[in-house]
C-alpha cells in the first residue's frame, strides 16, 4: 500500500507510521532528560523515569533491580504494574543473584535479553510471579552500567496494545536506560555528597562537644604554680586529653592522655576516660591509686582500645608532686637550666591489664623549674622525606632552648616547622606545669 | 602516609605460624592487620609469632590491634609472641611499656 504525495514521492503507510514511532520515541527520550534534569532526589527521580519506561515502552508493567555491591544481589527497587503493592512486597521477599533469572543473567553478562515467551525460557525465575499473581509473557531487559560499573537491572514486562517487542525495542530500551544509568549515578553522587555534608556538621558537633569535656581554660594559676596547656586535633575530633583539677587542701592534679586509634571511637572513649577520671580522682588523692582505679574501669570494656597517661597530684602548699606513668612518653623536666627525662615508674598503658598495680615517684619544685608533658603526637610528625623528628631530637631542641620564657610556643613552631610540608596525621597535645 | 605501604605474609617455621609485617602499621593499614591477625587467631595457635624486622613504623591503632589479638589469645591461653624489632619500635614499645604486655624477643629461635 502507498500514496502519493505533492512531491510525487511514493512511500508506504507503514514506513510513515515507523517514522512517527521514532519522532515518538525520541521525544519521549527527551523528556527522559526533562526528568533527570529536573530533580536530584533519588526516589523521585527512579520512579519518574520507571513510569515514562513504562509508557514508551507501551508495558503492562516495568521494574527496576538494583545491584547491592556489599551482598552481591540484585534487589527490586521499582516495580511498576496495575497493583500498587507489588513494588513493596517484592521489595521484602525476592533479591536474586548475579546469574539467577533473566534480571540476574542480563546483570552477569551486561548484556540486553528479548525474552518473547518466558515459559520457554530457563532462566525465568516464576517466583516474582508466584509471590505477587502477575503473569509475566514476554519481557525486555537491559542493565544499567555506570562509570562505577553495575547499577541494576530495568525490565518492561507484556508489550500491551501493541505488536510483541522487537529489536528496535532492544535498541530504543538500551538508550534509554543509558540515561537512566547517569541520572542513577547523578542522584547517588548528590545523596552522598548531602550524606557527607551531614556527617561533616555532625563533626563539628562532635567536636564542640569533645571540646567540652578539656578544662574551659587552657590554664590554670594557683600560686605559685602556672599551668598550661596545647590540644591540636589532627581531625576535627581527637583522642588526646588533659585535664587540670582543684582538689582538697591545696593539691592540683594535672594529667595527660592519649587514646589509641582516632576519630569518634577514640572520641568517645576519651570521653568515658574524662569522665571515669573526675571521678576516682575525687575520691583518692594519691596518683598511682588513681591510675589503678581508672585501668580497672578501662579494663571492663571489651574494647582493645587503651590509654597512655601521666598523672600527677601537685601539692602546692609543699610544692612537691606525685606522680605516676602509664606507658606514655616521659616527663621532660627542667630544674636549674638541666634538662632531664623521667620515665619511672612507668606501667603499660592503661585498659589492657587489669590487674596491673602502678607505682609511684615524687619530686620537688624549686623556684623556675619546669615540667613538660607530651603525647607522641608531638614527636611523630615526619618531614617531606618521611622521616619522623623522634622524641630524642625533641628533648635536644628542649635542651637548647631550656631558658626560653616562652618554651611551648618555640616548640609547637618546631614541631610545625619541621611537618610543615606533610599532613598531619595524629594530635599533639603538651602540658606545662612551671613553678614561678 | 604509606597507607598501601603494609604489607603482611604468613609463614610457619617449625610448625609456628609466624605473621611478617611489612611497612608502615598505622590507621590506615591496621584493619588490614586485624583481618589477618584475627584470621590466624581463631584457628587457636598456641603459639604465633610477629615479626616485625621490616615495619618502620607503628602508631596507637597497630599496637591496639595487636592488644586485641593478645586479649584474644589469652582467653584459651595462647602466646603472642613479637620478634625482630628495629630499634624505633623498640623505642615506641618501650615508651609505651609493651614490654610489660607483649612477650618480646631478639629472633625467632629465642622466641620458640
Amino acid at each position: 500500500m502507498s500514496e502519493k504525495t505533492d512531491l510525487n514521492i511514493s512511500v508506504s503507510r507503514d514506513y510513515i507510521k515507523g517514522l512517527e514511532k521514532k519522532v515518538s520515541d525520541l521525544n519521549t527520550l527527551i523528556d527522559v532528560s526533562a526528568i533527570i534534569s529536573s530533580t536530584l532526589d533519588f526516589n523521585t527521580l527512579i520512579t519518574l523515569i520507571m513510569e515514562k519506561a513504562k509508557a514508551v515502552m507501551n508495558a503492562e508493567a516495568c521494574s527496576l533491580l538494583l545491584y547491592n555491591r556489599v551482598t552481591g544481589k540484585l534487589e527490586f527497587e521499582v516495580a511498576l504494574g496495575e497493583n500498587a503493592d507489588t513494588a513493596e512486597m517484592l521489595k521484602k521477599t525476592i533479591t536474586l543473584d548475579m546469574g539467577q533469572g533473566i534480571a540476574g543473567w542480563v546483570a552477569e553478562n551486561r548484556s540486553p535479553v528479548l525474552v518473547e515467551d518466558v515459559s520457554k525460557d530457563s532462566r525465568f525465575f516464576k517466583e516474582a510471579d508466584i509471590k505477587t499473581g502477575f503473569i509475566t509473557k514476554s519481557l525486555l531487559a537491559v542493565p544499567l552500567v555506570g562509570r562505577g560499573g553495575l547499577i541494576g537491572v530495568a525490565e518492561v514486562i507484556n508489550p500491551v496494545g501493541r505488536a510483541p517487542f522487537t529489536e528496535y525495542d532492544v535498541e530504543i530500551f538500551q538508550t534509554f536506560c543509558t540515561q537512566v544509568s547517569v541520572a542513577i549515578e547523578n542522584a547517588r553522587f548528590h545523596k552522598d555528597a548531602l550524606e557527607k555534608e551531614r556527617l561533616h556538621q555532625e563533626l563539628e558537633l562532635a567536636a564542640v562537644v569533645q571540646k567540652s569535656f578539656l578544662p574551659p581554660e587552657p590554664s590554670l594559676i594557683h600560686e605559685p604554680f602556672e599551668l598550661s596547656a596545647v590540644n591540636i586535633p589532627a581531625q576535627k575530633i581527637g583522642g588526646d586529653l588533659y585535664d587540670f583539677i582543684e582538689l582538697k587542701d591545696g593539691h592540683i592534679g594535672v594529667l595527660i592522655g592519649d587514646v589509641s586509634g582516632k576519630g569518634i571511637s577514640a572520641a568517645l572513649y576519651m570521653a568515658k576516660v574524662i569522665s571515669d577520671f573526675r571521678y576516682i580522682a575525687r575520691i583518692d588523692i594519691s596518683p598511682d591509686r588513681v591510675l589503678n582505679n581508672l585501668n580497672a574501669m578501662l579494663s571492663r570494656t571489651s574494647l582493645s582500645m587503651f590509654l597512655t597517661a601521666i598523672y600527677m597530684v601537685i601539692n602546692t602548699v609543699k610544692e612537691m608532686a606525685e606522680f605516676s606513668i602509664a606507658g606514655h612518653p616521659p616527663i621532660i623536666s627542667i630544674k636549674k637550666g638541666v634538662v632531664d627525662i623521667i620515665n619511672d615508674p612507668s606501667g603499660p598503658p592503661l585498659g589492657i591489664l587489669p590487674e596491673f598495680v602502678y607505682k609511684k615517684d615524687d619530686l620537688s619544685f624549686d623556684a623556675g623549674d619546669r615540667l613538660f608533658f607530651v603525647t607522641d603526637g608531638v614527636f611523630d610528625v615526619t618531614d617531606c622525606n618521611g622521616e619522623r623528628l623522634g622524641f630524642g631530637r625533641l628533648s635536644e631542641f628542649i635542651k637548647g632552648h631550656a631558658s626560653s620564657e616562652d618554651l611551648m610556643k618555640d616548640l609547637l613552631s618546631f614541631v610545625e616547622g619541621y611537618s610543615v610540608e606533610t599532613s598531619k596525621t595524629d594530635d599533639i597535645t603538651m602540658v606545662e606545669i612551671r613553678r614561678r | 602516609m604509606k597507607t598501601d605501604a603494609m604489607e603482611i605474609e604468613v609463614l610457619s617455621y617449625r610448625g609456628i605460624d609466624v605473621l611478617k609485617v611489612y611497612g608502615d602499621i598505622d590507621l590506615y593499614s591496621s584493619p588490614g592487620l586485624r583481618k589477618n591477625l584475627i584470621s590466624i587467631i581463631c584457628k587457636k595457635p598456641g603459639t604465633l609469632l610477629v615479626d616485625l624486622s621490616n615495619v618502620s613504623y607503628i602508631d596507637s591503632s597497630g599496637i591496639a590491634t595487636f592488644v586485641e589479638g593478645l586479649k584474644n589469645m589469652m582467653c584459651y591461653g595462647g602466646r603472642l609472641k613479637f620478634i625482630g624489632l628495629p630499634d624505633r619500635i623498640r623505642e615506641i614499645f618501650s615508651f609505651s611499656r609493651l614490654d610489660k604486655v607483649f612477650e618480646i624477643y631478639d629472633g625467632i629461635d629465642q622466641a620458640i
